[in-house]
Parts: structure tokens; C-alpha cells; sequence
């Protein structure tokens, strides 16, 4: 399943793997761009790659997961014709598949920008780590569940995609929460991204304090998420194999 | 062997609850091909797809004995995206099959040409049902079940499938899905007829055949 999901992904198209790596540079470049004519520094520190570069990998790592997911089943669906191929087979496989292409990405894009830098940032890795690990599960239960709802409900695969575009600008990608002024910093906090993107960053910038991160909160969403997308998922087999 | 007991399967859609199959029990031995009739939409091929065990039965259980194989329709287990060679590939895998050895054979048997470096998607019907026969024949199974697929391709291509289909029922056996009641009694030892959620079974194919008849005239 996982090499029929690397063929389907990176072997029908020109440049292959080479399309992963593109679109996150793009961004950190464009917001880049953006950012330098309007800001005289970024949020932190004093390099926007640095900046946005560690905002949008940490955002992408639950990102790229639930939307690779959301999929999983359905681009699969002949293939659940063999007995002893499961509809949870497909998500193993993609999400083994795009936790890999994830983390490659990171490392390349995040090795360029600060091979570019002046003074090299000091890395810690626990918290980057533990960040890309909740956030990898959250999208997987988004994805679990999407996989299950989107078949039931085709309304809801509507709303979903209005909604979910949105959650990158609330992230925490180009701003930081600590910014923000009072009651608006709460509400903003609830979301568990932008805990990820926080968590994340901490592990670039040493003198970062993060005020606000709960990182209990992101730990307890993201599994309490997951937990209700696998029994959503396996309570559903039926649905998903003959839709 | 496979065996039925107290097998229920309901069909549901939007407010449709139909019984597919109600508490029906039956035992198919090794060494019998068999041939199963009923009119359309009587859920022949969700029967198949229940011995396949693709689909779960909602109450009883089937136990299965040997290898069965997948259900062998006009192609409907192919991803389309994917090329005629990637999918006779996934089979390999997923099957444990040697690779190199099933992908050779199958490109030999379907005649695909070029087309089987291509997506199947590009493929007409009778190409995609070459590549299924082909696929099916490739790996050994003791069951095979089949849903109306041995009418594939021109006169040639029938006789290849023919001489090929009954070398394997030499060791093999068939449960066979077909509304044309000359490949059935071609292929078939004995018969099972699936009628408002029943299951009869008939020792004879013959027999099977006209108790199917009958119900046909009925309504």
C-alpha cells in the first residue's frame, strides 16, 4: 500500500519528489516578500525566513497530514475490493508516507534558511519534536474522521472546506499570540494549532517564552481527536467499503 | 469448504431494508464448482462479495477453508489511475506472490501491448476484463469466484480463457455468478439458487436451472 501511495504520489508526474520540497519554500519565500516591505523586523529575532519558515513546517506537519488523509479512502476505493485489503490500510500507508515527507521537508527547508543566516540558531530538539508528533496527530484523527463523515454527510465536505482554509491564518504562522491584546489572546489560544506552531519555534529560539503555550491542552486535543476518529473510523467499515 | 451458518445481510439504503440473504445456512464442499442463480438484483453478487469477505455479514458467520479469491467482476477492482503493470503489481504484494514472475505472465496472457505500461482508466471495457482474467488466472487460488466474466474479449481470446479456466478447475474450484445458463452448465457440478432471501441448494445443476426458471415465470 505505502509503495502504491509513492508511485500515485511522486512517480506519475515530472520532478516527482521534488513538488514537496517546492511548495513550502515558495510560501516562506512569498510571506517573506510580503512581510519585508511592510515590517521592519519579524515578530522574532531577525530573520523572516527563520520566522515563517518554522511557522509554516510546524503548521504543515497537521496541515498536509489531514489533507492528504481526507482522501485516503475514497482514492483507494477499488482497491478495497480485495479481501484483505482495509479501508484502515490506506491510512497507514498515507500517513506513514506524508509523516516521512513531512519531516524531509523540514529538515532540507529549515537547513537552507539557516545555512543562509548569519548567526546559526541554537536547536533544541524535544520541543520540535514533541510539536511535529501532536500535530501529525491531530491530523491523523482529523482525517480518520473526515474519511467517515465526508461519505455520510456531503454537506459537511463543503463546510469543511470553507472552514479549514481559514485555520492557517489563526495559526500562529505569520504572528505570534503573545502579541495579541487581552481577551482576544484567549480566545485565539484555544485553538491547539497555534500551540503546535508556538512549541515548535521554541525549539529555534532559545529566548522565546511562549507565553500562554499549554502544551498539555494541544497533547490532550490531539489524542482526544484521534481516539473519537478511530472509533468513528472502525465503527464505519461498513460505510467506507461499499459507500 | 465454506460454510454458512445463519447468515443475515440486509440491504440498506434510504429507508430500503431489504433482506439479502435471512438466516440462511448452507455448506459448499471442496471439489464442486458451483453455479449461483437468481434474478437481478437478488443480491447474487453481494453474496459473492460476502464469501469474499469484503462485505461483513450482520448477524451468523461464514467459515472459510482454503484460499479464496477476490470477486472477479468486469474489472471493478482495478484503480484507474493506476497502470495495468502497477496494478498486477498491488496483487502481487498483497497476495504474496512472486512479482516478476506474476507481472510476466499477465502481460503475456492479456495481450495489452503498449497499454499495459498505461493507466488503466485509458482502457475500453474488454481490455480491462483481459486484464482481470489474466490477473485471476496468475494467482492460485482453491476458490474462485466469479461474477459474469468469462464472456470477455472476441472468439480467440474466449478459447485462450477457456483452455486456461479449466486447467485451474482441475485443482480449483468456482462459484460462478451468470445469467447465461449455457456457461454456467458449462462450468457447474451442482447449483445454489438465492430467492427472497433463500438459499436452495440443488445437487444437480440441472435441477438448479429449472427451479430457477420457474421462479422466473412466476413473477
Amino acid at each position: 500500500m505505502l509503495v502504491r501511495e509513492m508511485e500515485a504520489r511522486f512517480g506519475n508526474k515530472p520532478g516527482g519528489y521534488v513538488w514537496a520540497f517546492l511548495d513550502p519554500a515558495a510560501n516562506v519565500a512569498l510571506l517573506t516578500l510580503i512581510f519585508q516591505a511592510i515590517a521592519r523586523a519579524p515578530p522574532l529575532g531577525t530573520s523572516f525566513p527563520l520566522f515563517f519558515g518554522t511557522g509554516y513546517i510546524g503548521f504543515q506537519f497537521y496541515q498536509a497530514m489531514a489533507t492528504y488523509l481526507n482522501g485516503a479512502v475514497r482514492a483507494n476505493k477499488s482497491l478495497l475490493n480485495y479481501p484483505n485489503v482495509a479501508p484502515v490500510d490506506t491510512i497507514v500507508a498515507r500517513y506513514i508516507l506524508q509523516l516521512v515527507t513531512t519531516v524531509a521537508v523540514a529538515v532540507v527547508v529549515m537547513s537552507v534558511i539557516i545555512a543562509t543566516m548569519r548567526v546559526p540558531p541554537e536547536i533544541s530538539w524535544p520541543p520540535i519534536i514533541e510539536a511535529a508528533f501532536i500535530a501529525s496527530i491531530l491530523g491523523l484523527g482529523v482525517g480518520l474522521s473526515n474519511n467517515v463523515l465526508f461519505i455520510k454527510y456531503p454537506l459537511y465536505e463543503k463546510v469543511y472546506a470553507i472552514i479549514s482554509r481559514p485555520i492557517y491564518l489563526i495559526s500562529g504562522v505569520f504572528f505570534l499570540p503573545d502579541a495579541i491584546p487581552h481577551p482576544y489572546k484567549d480566545i485565539v489560544l484555544l485553538n491547539p494549532l497555534i500551540h503546535v506552531t508556538m512549541h515548535f519555534r521554541t525549539g529555534f529560539y532559545d529566548e522565546y517564552r511562549a507565553l500562554g503555550l499549554d502544551i498539555n491542552y494541544a497533547y490532550g486535543f490531539a489524542f482526544l481527536t484521534f481516539f473519537f476518529g478511530m472509533v468513528l473510523f472502525s465503527m464505519s467499515s461498513a460505510v467506507l467499503r461499499n459507500e | 469448504m465454506i460454510r454458512l451458518e445463519q447468515a443475515t445481510k440486509f440491504a440498506r439504503t434510504r429507508g430500503i431494508n431489504k433482506p439479502i440473504i435471512e438466516r440462511a445456512s448452507l455448506v459448499l464442499q471442496r471439489g464442486k464448482s458451483i453455479g449461483l442463480l437468481g434474478r437481478n438484483g437478488a443480491g447474487k453478487s453481494t453474496l459473492l462479495k460476502l464469501i469474499a469477505g469484503t462485505i461483513r455479514l450482520d448477524s451468523g458467520r461464514i467459515i472459510r477453508q482454503g484460499k479464496i479469491s477476490w470477486p472477479l467482476g468486469f474489472a471493478g477492482s482495478f484503480q484507474s489511475t493506476m497502470t495495468g503493470e502497477q496494478n498486477v503489481r498491488f496483487v502481487a504484494r498483497i497476495y504474496g506472490v512472486d512479482t516478476r514472475e506474476l507481472i510476466q505472465y499477465v502481460e503475456e496472457f492479456a495481450e495489452l501491448g503498449p497499454f499495459f505500461k498505461a493507466p488503466v482508466g485509458t482502457y475500453s471495457s474488454g481490455m480491462k476484463a483481459r486484464l482481470a482474467f489474466g490477473l485471476s488466472m496468475g494467482v492460485n487460488f482453491d476458490y474462485y469466484l466469479v461474477d459474469e466474466i468469462t464472456a470477455v474479449g472476441d472468439v480467440n481470446f474466449k478459447k485462450k480463457c477457456r483452455v486456461v479456466f479449466e486447467s485451474r478447475l482441475q485443482e480449483s474450484d468456482v462459484i460462478m455468478v451468470s445469467h447465461s445458463t449455457t456457461t454456467i452448465r458449462d462450468y457447474c457440478d451442482c447449483g445454489v439458487v438465492l430467492e427472497n432471501g433463500k438459499l436452495t441448494y440443488y445437487d444437480d445443476i440441472e435441477d438448479a436451472i429449472s427451479a430457477h426458471n420457474r421462479n422466473m415465470k412466476e413473477r
